[in-house]
């Protein structure tokens, strides 16, 4: 008798599940987890009873364990905190806690291994979260599978962590904007600022010095800040000047004397753009760097200095040109006097 | 039959737990309230630091360099400073501007235009190196009693390299500079799991905020994101499990000590140019200075951070004057009960306020008057994110209130009188275990340290049941003392609030 409703009831389900006409075939689809505790992609969409094979590839460079576990709408943080509730039975079960709230779950991933689970999308619509129950990961390291739902904008859905909703360009746009970060060739003090005109500098902190400029887009940040900080802010390629690694510009007195000792003392805002104040030799300079079309403006002063000041002009295809002094072809000589304030331009040849 | 018996055995005694970590977390909260506060709008919520201001607001440094300051009158945030690199720490001096310590320096914001927003960003001390490695941190500064500020700055980690360019004085001890740029992955042994070859990494620094010079006071730390000074001016500093570190440790830092972590030697003055590496174990057990508290890895805490006094305000009662920690692994804050004997410094951690809804990662801790400020970060570490507020209740928990060593034991004191059947020896459960001194990243799980019941001999209550002297057949130095108070009630049948305590022993009074 009871083979008998089993039976029946087998196959009533194999009639349901075919007037469903669902498609058998399952959609690939690959779940990386990223240094800074971040799922790659943060949010995707899904069909109602869709077959999925899920690739859970942990490429944490960090080297630090996760997991990956999909719950039912709503329970992101219950699932969380009952995962912290598993306490020392945490590792055995892979931080995955019982009950319904859970809807699949893969098991731990030390770095660098994958793994493959399957789920049959729900067929309820709404938003299911994903997360990694790792103790300490789950506040911050998660997503959403978006089904039969529509997406909002990435910046106005409360679904995603905050950090999936960076934008590209650090300052979101903003000109002029000063970002001090790790950023290539130039030392660790390094200062990020971007200027109208669609110019960007680097200057260096810990050489009281401009290092390059491009013009585009300004940095980006994400890499370093999501990260543990070994990774440095991307920044475009193509610069239009670059400083000598290891050559100072100024000299005090001397045009073949001995780079200046330099002490850097800190920037003032002025309507946003940077002016830059350090010592060079004793002698107290501000540097303020604006921008013009397919250039960049450095205005000096230097405080009561009573030697004269030489400028070294470098980088290829450029022109340098100077509001006071005496131009020759290796720089620029301003007497005591001219140095108290004069105005330096670069400009890129190709944009002029 | 018998596997089912221990099967059940087993599921009542997970039960057990269970009801009691449920009946914890009930009472926690009648005790201390604890709210989420909203970050501002597009901002990366990892707190790096935070400050009550003398006005009462708060002042909060993001990861991605801003500072957003809070008003809880007008329950909003207005915008100071940006373009920070990594802020980790944030102190008011007296006419209102902020001293941040980011990466690269001590930084004072200054609004010299009144209009709210900073437009000073000067450079108060930067005299120290960086490699450009990324676990080059810097902490503090925290105010001293002699009015200097006290910096900790990180060790350079092997899980990556130095950059082409450097900032200051590179060490020529050890392995050499070019090295560094070669093949990582081969190169990687050869600089030490951690390692100080730039200036005073791995150093407590003392900074004269009118000279701009700062004294390198004490070394051998490895991470030391907590650094701060307690009620009686001592200057706390926390380290992290790792090299030379077998677990999560606290020390009480006094100058020109030497505090285990021999990477940051090399810029002793006077060193004798042994490459840190090659400093033998015997030589480094002379010199050093052991933790204060061993903070059990796994149980207790895993990444202590800041260490801060309770204001004593009625709301904290008897709490008033001892102080708290943060920790970043699990949703956590752990109270110190430090003392001194025969002036070597040792004591007590326990957790103090612990729930779900604290949320792991607490980096940064304020207090203004009875609320407690929690920031939270994780920096690709485990931990959280976002600014979290205690406040206490005022109904006072049953809880220890403080723990002091005896000749044969250990007497402790409660905030509510015990049940009188609680001089029975067999409610006290102790064990004992110690950690090893060694090169080796931490040691094995808390769990699989040998742990050997130290079954108490004798527990006399006295001062109307309000403390127990707890005495064994022995007390052995260099051990923790972990007790487990769950079987001991107080007169209104709750165990202490916080049952679990870890005394870590140095030194045992005559």
């Amino acid at each position: 008798m009871n083979r008998l409703i089993l039976l029946l009831l087998l196959l009533l389900y194999a009639r349901f599940t075919h007037a469903q006409d669902k498609p058998t075939s399952k959609r690939k689809i690959t779940m990386t987890m990223r240094d800074g505790l971040r799922f790659d992609p943060p949010r995707f969409s899904a069909q109602p009873g869709e077959h999925l094979e899920i690739t859970i590839e942990n490429a944490d460079s960090t080297h630090q364990t996760h997991n990956f576990i999909v719950t039912q709408p709503g329970k992101r943080e219950k699932v969380v905190q009952d995962a912290m509730a598993l306490a020392e039975k945490g590792l055995e079960k892979s931080f995955a806690p019982d009950g319904e709230d859970v809807i699949v779950h893969s098991t731990l991933l030390e770095a660098e291994k994958k793994t493959t689970i399957e789920l049959t999308v729900p067929e309820k619509p709404g938003i299911y979260p994903y997360v990694c129950t790792f103790p300490g990961h789950g506040m911050v390291m998660y997503g959403a599978m978006y089904v039969a739902t529509e997406m909002p904008a990435v910046e106005q859905d409360t679904n995603l962590p905050p950090v999936a909703k960076e934008a590209a360009q650090t300052g979101g746009g903003k000109r002029p904007f000063v970002q001090r970060m790790f950023v290539p060739d130039a030392g660790p003090a390094a200062i990020a600022i971007a200027l109208p005109n669609n110019q960007n500098v680097i200057w260096d902190a810990g050489q009281c010095r401009l290092r390059y400029a491009w013009e585009g887009e300004f940095i980006d940040a994400r890499p370093y800040w999501g990260g543990n900080g070994s990774q440095l802010a991307q920044v475009p390629k193509a610069r239009w000047w670059s400083a000598p690694r290891d050559a100072f510009p100024f000299r005090i007195k001397k045009s073949d004397g001995h780079p200046p000792q330099m002490k850097f003392l800190g920037y003032q805002l002025e309507n946003g753009f940077p002016v830059f104040s350090f010592t060079l030799d004793g002698v107290l300079v501000s540097e303020k760097i604006e921008s013009i079309e397919g250039g960049l403006t450095m205005r000096y002063r230097f405080e009561k200095c009573s030697q004269s000041v030489f400028f070294f002009k470098s980088g290829d295809g450029v022109t340098w040109t100077s509001s006071a002094g005496e131009v020759s072809e290796k720089g620029i000589l301003l007497t005591a006097e001219q140095s108290a304030e004069f105005t330096l331009t670069v400009a890129n040849i190709k944009k002029n | 039959m018998n596997s089912l018996l221990l099967k059940t055995g087993i599921l009542l005694h997970a039960l057990g737990s269970f009801t009691h970590a449920q009946d914890r977390a009930k009472r926690m909260v009648e005790h201390y309230k604890i709210e989420s506060i909203s970050p501002p709008a597009n901002i990366d919520p990892q707190v790096g630091a935070l400050t009550v201001l003398k006005d009462g607001r708060i002042a909060v440094c993001f990861h991605h360099g801003q500072v957003e300051i809070w008003d809880p009158q007008k329950q909003g945030w207005q915008h100071f400073a940006e373009g920070l690199h990594e802020p980790l720490g944030i102190l008011e001096e007296a006419d209102g501007s902020l001293l941040v310590m980011q990466r690269p320096e001590l930084t004072r914001l200054r609004d010299t235009d009144k209009d709210g927003v900073a437009d000073v960003y000067q450079n108060v001390w930067d005299d120290y190196g960086m490699s450009g490695n990324y676990h080059e941190f810097a902490f503090g500064p925290a105010l001293g009693p002699d009015g200097r500020l006290y910096m900790a700055l990180n060790l350079a980690s092997n899980g990556a390299s130095i950059r082409p360019e450097i900032r200051g004085e590179w060490s020529p001890l050890g392995m050499p500079r070019e090295d560094f740029y070669k093949d990582w992955g081969k190169m990687v042994g050869g600089a030490g799991r951690m390692y100080s070859r730039v200036e005073w990494r791995g150093w407590i620094m003392a900074l004269d905020v009118k000279t701009g010079v700062a004294e390198p006071y004490a070394c051998g730390f490895r991470s030391p994101d907590g650094i701060g000074f307690d009620a009686k001016g001592r200057l706390l500093v926390a380290d992290n499990e790792g090299d030379w570190r077998p677990t999560s440790e606290l020390h009480v830092v006094k100058k020109d000590g030497f505090y285990g972590h021999p990477g940051s030697l090399v810029w002793r003055k006077g060193w004798d140019q042994t490459p840190a590496l090659k400093v033998p174990i015997e030589k480094l057990e002379t010199m050093r200075t052991a933790a204060a508290i061993w903070f059990p890895h796994n149980v207790y805490a895993n990444s202590p951070t800041q260490p801060l006094v309770i204001p004593k305000t009625p709301a904290w009662g008897p709490f008033g004057g001892q102080t708290i920690i943060g920790e970043m692994n699990v949703p956590r804050v752990l109270r110190l009960l430090l003392e001194e004997v025969d002036g070597v410094s040792q004591g007590a951690c326990l957790a103090f306020i612990e729930h779900a809804s604290l949320k792991s990662g607490i980096h940064r801790l304020a207090f203004s008057g009875d609320t407690l400020w929690i920031g939270r970060t994780h920096l690709s570490w485990a931990g959280g994110e976002g600014v979290g507020k205690v406040t206490p209740s005022g109904k006072k928990p049953f809880d220890l209130l403080d723990m002091r060593i005896t000749p044969k034991g250990f007497r402790l004191e409660f905030t509510e009188p015990l049940a009188a059947d609680s001089n029975d020896v067999a409610k006290w459960k102790v064990e004992r275990f110690t950690y090893p001194y060694h090169v080796t990243y931490g040691t094995p799980n808390v769990g699989d340290m040998k742990r050997s019941a130290a079954n108490p001999v004798k527990i006399k209550l006295s001062n109307g049941n309000m403390t127990a002297e707890v005495q064994f057949a022995e007390v052995k130095p260099n051990y923790v003392y972990d007790f487990d108070l769950k079987g001991i009630q107080s007169t209104s049948q709750h165990p202490p609030l916080n049952p679990k305590v870890a005394y870590t022993v140095r030194r045992i009074p005559k």
